[in-house]
């Protein structure tokens, strides 16, 4: 498939010696929305949660993200933001899978100073599924650079699949799936984000939505 | 088994590295019968395979001529409008790599010593993919690292809190077993009576 069935005209391209980004209103409304709310991140402070009463103590306890770490969560959750933004424009497989690989690390990083156990714990696992997800994502990535001899999308989308491609895009698929966390392998991402600091948490959810948004335009060009 | 059950499992964290890890392990066996070719039109043209071995080039199989910034090494652009600027450092090898490739026949299998040339070209194949991966992995490890350390290292068994929780808990259970032993008593004597009776 081609740009202009997908995601509408095509307004130009910038090339940047062998990387050539590409602009469609498609991938221009991803990028300023996540650009948007990353914006809108950089200047919110985190929310606090009120935890149910312990037993034989009256009263509720309060969550509270500290200083320190609230800093820490908003650097990463806005260099977060910038990749996936990034991954919404990109005009380059292996630069697609680079900044995917970013956001699965940063996803670690934010929850990584929390205090709860059960959010370690389910990051940890996380954290062992984005490991795996290098070899499929590089993989799939390489595989479909060996058998068509370029990384450009604009060139990819216009030569025909064979088998080794659909193989790689397979693998890819696997590797989006694992990294942002869909259907069965959305437990440990989901139990990540139980904890307070909820602008900083969300940014987790909203990159992988966005990221396999764009994911199922780069299938639909490198496979059609 | 229930579907119920197995979505249940899925609901644990625990289990998922193993699911994922059985998924990609299926469609990479799957992957030994798909039909793997090179694409012939490549960013570098690769020589065909034990030609340069045969001649006895030192740089075997990444030998691709050129004098750097004098004349090209062999390649071909992806975007022919770059072809002016590239592969002008193509042939480049620091003193150290020049001396080994001098005295080795089998320099081009090793990239040790070699800031220019040979590395250059490896990333440029890979397009970086080697340092990603491995980069990864490594703040992988660490976040393996630092789990193992909150969850075992840390000196918990001498934290007061967790021994005061730890005698409550003991206390609780024999308490409760003692109870149940109680209850248990009364049935049996009662049953006895009845029987008794």
């Amino acid at each position: 498939m081609d740009f202009i069935t997908l995601g509408g005209d095509l307004l130009g391209v910038i090339p940047l010696g062998d990387i050539v980004l590409y602009l469609t209103p498609f991938n221009l409304f991803l990028f300023a929305v996540l650009l948007g709310f990353t914006v809108l991140i950089a200047f919110s402070k985190p929310e606090t949660q009120v935890e149910a009463a312990k037993f034989n103590t009256l009263g509720n306890s309060e969550v509270k993200v500290g200083e320190k770490e609230f800093r820490q969560r908003r650097f990463l959750s806005i260099i977060c933001g910038i990749a996936s933004a990034g991954a919404m424009i990109t005009g380059d497989l292996f630069n697609f899978t680079l900044f995917m690989a970013l956001v699965g690390i940063l996803n670690i990083g934010i929850v990584s100073a929390v205090k709860q156990t059960s959010v370690l714990n389910s990051a940890f696992n996380y954290g062992l599924i984005a490991m795996m997800c290098s070899l499929p994502l590089f993989g799939g990535a390489a595989i479909i650079l060996a058998a068509t001899g370029t990384l450009s999308l604009e060139i990819l989308s216009s030569m025909p699949a064979n088998p080794m491609v659909v193989f790689g895009a397979v693998l890819m698929l696997i590797g989006i799936l694992g990294e942002s966390g869909v259907a069965p392998f959305f437990a440990s991402k989901a139990e990540m984000f139980r904890t307070p600091g909820s602008p900083f948490i969300v940014i987790i959810h909203l990159s992988s939505l966005f990221i396999i948004v764009r994911a199922v335009e780069i299938l639909l060009l490198v496979l059609w | 088994m229930r579907i119920g059950v197995l979505w249940n499992k899925l609901a644990d964290p625990k289990n998922i590295p193993r699911l994922f890890a059985f998924s990609l392990g299926i469609i990479l066996i799957a992957g030994l019968i798909v039909p793997m070719a090179l694409n012939p039109d490549q960013l570098y043209v690769k020589p065909f395979s034990q030609v340069q071995v045969d001649k006895g080039l030192p740089l075997a199989p990444y030998d691709r001529d050129g004098d750097p910034l004098v004349q090209p090494g062999n390649i071909l652009p992806q975007f022919p409008d770059n072809v002016k600027s590239l592969g002008m450092v193509t042939g480049y090898m620091s003193p150290l790599a020049q001396f080994v490739s001098s005295v080795s026949p089998y320099f081009g299998t090793s990239i040790y010593s070699s800031p220019g040339g040979l590395i250059d070209e490896i990333l440029y194949y890979t397009r970086g993919f080697d340092t990603i991966l491995e980069s990864s992995i490594l703040m992988m490890s660490f976040i393996i690292a630092s789990w193992l350390s909150i969850n075992y290292t840390m000196n918990r068994r001498n934290d007061e809190n967790e021994i005061k929780k730890d005698v409550k808990k003991a206390v609780n259970g024999s308490i409760n077993l003692a109870n149940e032993v109680k209850v248990n008593d009364a049935k049996a004597r009662s049953k006895q009576l009845r029987r008794d009776n």
